[in-house]
């Protein structure tokens, strides 16, 4: 114990007695707290976010990864507000844990940018969103136009595989595509399954409903990773040339959705937003107008990627 | 200069009172975990089940707490936090009683309840997260009210303070202590060791259940995936703080000071803005120099 004492003095003593750090100057410093980077679209998100704050050039952007911990978000955010900086990003990992310490940083007078997913009480100075249950009408009626284009009239057999249940993009993907789904009596969801966002266990999934279903048209698959994994499932019993998989995030560069649409093994997706080109401009304008009163709410719009309107990579 | 953390207008933000305190409560968690698992190191035990058992008491108080309950606020808060807490405990007097009467080793018995309660946790919950709410319902008012700095951190105090207490002067403490050193000459002379280890391992229990009814108010939620790998962080306050597994020796101070050492480095570092990746290389730095130190001092 004595010599745990000891350590605990050293550790103390270097943290309380430096001198001051070099101080940058005017360059305005940027805190973005992002709930997890293992997810290729975070890694997206903190890869788009350096890109932009970079070109501005007196801009530091620190960014911390909570790995997917409340937690550990809570105490990144707090040691964010000590630091006082000129603008927080907050990426939430999830609604309750995160409401109360973006609502002290919001209180304390930074501004706060909340990115994409919502928080319990609008502790923010501007929620930056997609919107799910669009993007899920937007599957939908791709689904149902391929159907009719296929079958003549809007008839057909949907796998759906779902993502985490209780989650908010989960709920109104599957949702926004019921609503469209449900004005067709001949569309049936013949297999719907849980894969938990996740392409591995979607292949599982996926073997599962092609055991059970003697024909499917269309794999709906919440993200597309999961639709990988359907088809995978399907190639290893060779059915896949029998239906279409659709997913959605579309995420560019190498793995991501835009390129499996490119490689023709998904037929479409749909771009869910990064939302973090506009935070950057609306964080940007903040950063040189402190009294600027940017929206409270800003809802960005999906795209549909198929091989004909196929976007750079 | 190195470490020292600065806020840009150049004063130190670690020695900031709202920072200080901030530590505090991020560590109390895994703090009050420490204080009982101290006891289960002197008797040469493990416990690797509080994680899922923390799980379990924010799952149980969650779900108790939104529920229609008693119409007194207060009774109904109590009434969530009594099962949660009594249920943890129990999780905590079956391994000491599976420990104790079959004999099997402690590692393997709460290896054991460490995937069977995370499953009970996932299942009651339908491994579901359940938000307790921002509004002025009992289960509201209990989040606000417990996850102040001053309740959570006057736990964590209290309870070391009781924990010293009863390690170092009651007969029980003794006991305790003596089984770890020895438990072969413990059972010649006569000491009642089934049930000590008995209430070792209740203790376990019952200070993870009030750990998990703190992280659920601080969360404003009970979560079944919540504490992995808080038994790991808990035995690791313990061992810094001068603990040997063996047994026989340690203390309630050193397990303080070992969280605190944990709580503030990692303070320091994310103060810093130090890659959260590094930040796990340097805490199994510390963990080996703190040991190692402590034992070369030993030796000589």
């Amino acid at each position: 114990m004595r010599y745990s004492v000891m350590v605990l003095a050293t550790a103390c003593l270097l943290a309380s007695c430096g001198g001051p750090q070099q101080t940058s100057g005017k360059k305005y410093l940027v805190a973005f707290s992002q709930c997890n980077n293992a997810e290729p679209y975070r890694a997206a998100q903190n890869a788009l976010m350096t890109k932009l704050f970079a070109e501005k050039h007196d801009v530091d952007l620190v960014i911390a990864d909570a790995q997917q911990d409340n937690s550990k978000q809570v105490a990144q955010i707090e040691a964010f507000i000590r630091q006082k900086p000129d603008l927080l990003i907050v990426a939430p990992n999830e609604r309750a844990p995160l409401t109360e310490v973006m609502g002290r940083a919001y209180r304390s007078g930074i501004p706060v940018i909340c990115l994409e997913r919502d928080i319990v009480q609008p502790n923010y100075t501007t929620y930056i969103k997609s919107d799910n249950h669009k993007i899920g009408e937007m599957a939908g009626n791709f689904i149902v136009d391929y159907l009719k284009k296929k079958n003549g009239v809007a008839r057909g057999n949907i796998v759906e595989l779902r993502g985490l249940l209780g989650v908010e993009g989960e709920m109104n993907r599957y949702a926004g595509a019921h609503e469209v789904f449900s004005k067709y009596p001949g569309i049936r969801i013949v297999h719907e399954a849980v894969a938990d966002w996740i392409q591995a266990k979607a292949k599982d999934r996926m073997t599962e409903a092609l055991r059970a279903q003697p024909r499917i048209d269309v794999v709906y698959a919440h993200n597309d990773p999961m639709a990988v994994g359907a088809y995978l499932a399907a190639r290893e019993l060779r059915r896949e040339k029998e239906m279409i998989f659709v997913g959605i995030d579309g995420l560019s560069g190498p793995g991501g959705g835009i390129e499996k649409v490119h490689d023709g093994i998904l037929a479409a997706t749909f771009v869910y937003p990064l939302c973090v080109d506009k935070a950057v401009e609306v964080g940007d304008r903040i950063l040189r107008d402190p009294n600027l009163k940017p929206e409270k709410t800003y809802t960005m719009d999906s795209v549909l990627v198929t091989p004909e309107t196929k976007r750079p990579l | 200069m190195l470490i020292s953390p600065h806020a840009r207008d150049g004063s130190n933000i670690f020695l900031q009172t709202g920072n200080l305190t901030d530590v505090l409560r991020q560590m109390s968690v895994v703090g009050i975990i420490a204080l009982a698992m101290t006891y289960v190191i002197l008797t040469a035990g493990i416990d690797l089940s509080v994680g899922s058992t923390l799980a379990l008491s924010t799952s149980l108080v969650a779900m108790f707490v939104v529920r229609p309950g008693p119409a007194n606020l207060f009774l109904h808060a109590a009434f969530a936090m009594g099962i949660a807490v009594s249920a943890s405990a129990l999780v905590g007097v079956v391994n000491g009683m599976t420990i104790a009467a079959l004999g099997i080793p402690p590692f393997i018995v709460t290896l054991a309840s460490m995937i069977g309660i995370r499953g009970l946790a996932k299942w009651l919950t339908n491994n579901e997260n359940i938000d307790i709410g921002f509004g002025s319902d009992a289960a509201a008012r209990f989040a606000d009210f417990v996850n102040s700095k001053m309740v959570i951190l006057g736990t964590f105090a209290l309870l070391a303070v009781i924990f010293w207490i009863v390690l170092e002067r009651t007969i029980f403490g003794r006991y305790v202590r003596a089984i770890g050193d020895n438990e072969k000459a413990g059972r010649y002379t006569g000491l009642p060791i089934r049930r000590i280890k008995i209430w070792v391992y209740a203790l376990a229990g019952l200070l993870t259940g009030i750990a998990g009814v703190l992280y659920a108010a601080e969360n404003h939620q009970g979560n079944p995936n919540a504490g992995v790998a808080y038994e790991l962080d808990a035995i690791a306050a313990v061992v810094i703080g001068g603990a040997s597994l063996a047994g026989g020796s340690g203390s309630i101070g050193g397990t303080v000071i070992g969280t605190l050492i944990m709580g503030i480095l990692t303070n320091i570092l994310r103060l810093k803005n130090v890659d959260s990746n590094v930040e796990m290389m340097v805490k199994a730095v510390i963990i080996v120099l703190a040991v190692g130190i402590q034992k070369s001092g030993k030796k000589t």
